[in-house]
């Protein structure tokens, strides 16, 4: 660490911060990033009541329209196996936001500031997937309360709320998959057309809305491990107070892979310069 | 360990810069002392706004060196933003934010401790006169009320070198000359400031020492007074009937350089460095030579004599071919 003599004053300049300094820096910028985009969230609900709209017109249609076929003969209460699949659909919705987000932030003027100044630039991305992984709580939280006046009852409130965690969870290592779509190709339309692509047949050939067993054999592989299904397995798991076998486990590997991979990843690509 | 800043605060040496095939900066050196003001004058795509990107950081030099404060902008740009303040050409704020919230987010992103934050947010909001938008979004502000946001945000963290990109582009001439008081304070507190102006009258007003830079490449450089020196003359304006009097007017004149001809306008601008009765004598030497003098006109060079009299051969030169 320097102390530099300017004209102005005497001021600090830390040219070679050590690990510990780094950390505490990049969450402190985290932490003035998210303030920010908390205020930002505030002042557009329109994102929040987006998410919950689109999780409440999933519970009405599949519950409503397609619910009778897809429990036909199962006999069980459609309802307790739906509301799961729809709260890991509305935060990977919420993920998609992010991108969508970021990628109109990267085309503001006030990222070009960011890029001057002595902040961590890691915090861009950090503190904007935070901010959105507390929206998405807000929607999840506000969907299950639909769900409750739907006739949706849960076994019991830890587990409601280990399995609204674990949305949120798979949401936030998603909505890093998103911040690498968006540092990559800063347009947020073709972000957001972008990020269909992973998102719908994701969550269609998943157990989201419908079990495993009903979908063709070649298929049921992919179905059984991929991320939304092992994400709504586990919560349904959660919130009727039945056993998950290997359904968290998963859940949180792949929440730790998503992180592992996307993050560093995003962040190199958001600080490429010109 | 306490070092003194080094002497200048801002190098620059050989600077280049392409875009694929655009050589937006070619060879731009300068240094700024602290307290000196160093003026960027250019025409549009000079290479100004590219020049001061690459110096703070935003973009990759290419070629060439820079310097904040005696840190390598290229191995230790994390050491060189902790020096410098930019205001660049396009507002650089959170549009849904407040002004305060703003200055509240740079403060912090710079770490300066809550309590010095808040007063000096509140002294620059007095300072400034952003009180009475200080608490609206920056969506809902005009575009001079941005840009002076925008200015004002770099000084959050009074830092030693400062960037203003065209910073009075927009605004009006109280917030102009507001905005040049600031300049000279920043400077009289021994901060270096580099400046780019379209304005000559700006650079002229602010600047210690003027670049003149055009197709990124440095076309004169020196003080304003020398500068105006040899830019500082008249322009005697001379309008002809026809393409064949241009002719004959240019053989008449001889090859000078300095001397623009606008074909499409069919008009000679020539510099005329002794006052009025050189005027007269070339005016009579076009006449008997057989020109046709539909006007002509004696006046105070403008920016662009003094961009076209730098530049002047290529400009020339293309026009002829292009027609
Ligand atoms: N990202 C880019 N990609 C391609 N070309 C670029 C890019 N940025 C700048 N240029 C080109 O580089 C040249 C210099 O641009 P620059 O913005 O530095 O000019 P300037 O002097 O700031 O002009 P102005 O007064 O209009 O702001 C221009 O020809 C411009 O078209
Ligand atoms: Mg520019």
């Amino acid at each position: 660490m320097t102390t530099k003599d300017t004209p102005t004053n005497t001021r600090t300049v830390v040219t070679d911060p050590n690990v510990a300094l780094r950390i505490r820096r990049a969450s402190q910028d985290t932490g003035t990033v998210l303030w920010r985009d908390m205020i930002r969230t505030a002042r557009q609900p329109e994102m929040l009541v987006f998410a919950v709209v689109m999780g409440v017109f999933f519970l009405l249609l599949f519950n409503y329209v397609f619910g009778g076929a897809i429990a036909a003969g199962a006999g069980f209460d459609y309802l307790q196996y739906l509301l799961p699949g729809v709260l890991v659909i509305t935060a990977l919705q919420g993920a998609q936001q992010t991108s969508m987000g970021l990628a109109a932030d990267f085309t503001e003027g006030v990222n070009d500031r960011f890029r001057s100044l002595p902040m961590s630039q890691s915090a861009v991305i950090a503190g904007r997937t935070i901010a959105d992984a507390l929206r998405n709580i807000a929607g999840l939280v506000l969907v299950a309360l639909v769900g409750i006046l739907m006739g949706f009852r849960f076994a019991s409130f830890g587990g409601a709320v280990v399995a609204i965690a674990l949305a949120t969870g798979i949401g936030y290592g998603f909505s890093w998959l998103g911040a690498v779509i968006a540092a990559k190709v800063r347009q947020p339309d073709m972000v957001g057309m972008l990020s269909m692509f992973w998102l719908f047949p994701l969550m269609l050939a998943s157990t989201a809305f419908a079990p495993v067993e009903t979908m063709p054999g070649w298929l049921q592989p992919f179905v059984t491990y991929q991320p939304i299904s092992v994400a709504s397995d586990a919560v349904r798991g959660l919130v009727n107070g039945v056993p998950v076998g290997d359904r968290i486990t998963w859940t949180l590997a792949w929440i730790v892979g998503l992180l592992v991979v996307s993050a560093p990843m995003s962040v190199r690509l958001y600080r490429k310069v010109g | 360990m306490t070092t003194r800043v080094s002497n200048p605060v801002i190098t620059v040496q050989n600077l280049r810069k392409t875009f694929g095939s655009v050589e937006a900066v070619k060879d731009v050196s300068f240094n700024v002392e602290p307290g000196q003001v160093l003026g960027l004058l250019g025409p549009n795509g000079a290479g100004k706004t590219t020049t001061i990107n690459m110096i703070s950081t935003l973009l990759h030099i290419d070629a060439g060196e820079a310097s904040v404060g005696g840190f390598d902008v290229r191995t230790q740009p994390e050491a060189v933003r902790q020096l410098i303040g930019l205001a660049g050409q396009s507002a650089a704020v959170d549009e849904k934010l407040t002004a305060r919230e703003n200055l509240e987010l740079f403060g912090r992103l710079y770490k300066i401790p809550r309590v010095e934050r808040r007063r000096r947010i509140d002294e620059l909001i007095e300072q400034f006169d952003l009180g009475e938008f200080a608490e609206r979004p920056a969506s809902t502000y005009s575009g001079g009320e941005r840009r002076r946001l925008d200015v004002v945000a770099a000084l959050v963290a009074e830092p030693p070198a400062v960037f203003l990109d065209e910073p009075t582009t927009g605004l009006d001439p109280r917030s102009r000359s507001e905005l040049w008081n600031t300049v000279r304070s920043l400077a009289a507190n021994g901060v270096a400031i580099v400046l780019s102006t379209q304005y000559l009258e700006e650079a002229d007003r602010l600047a210690d020492e003027i670049l003149v830079i055009d197709q990124g490449s440095v076309v004169a450089q020196g003080t304003p007074d020398a500068l105006k020196r040899d830019l500082e003359r008249d322009v005697l304006e001379v309008h002809v009937t026809s393409r064949a009097d241009l002719d004959v007017a240019r053989e008449l004149l001889g090859f000078d350089e300095s001397i623009i001809t606008d074909i499409e306008a069919r008009r000679i601008d020539i510099p005329i460095p002794d006052g009025a009765d050189r005027s007269l004598d070339l005016l009579r030497q076009l006449q008997e030579g057989g020109v046709s003098i539909s006007n002509f006109q004696l006046r105070q060079p403008t920016l662009d004599d003094v961009f076209l009299a730098l530049t002047g051969a290529t400009v020339t030169e293309s026009e002829e071919l292009t027609t």
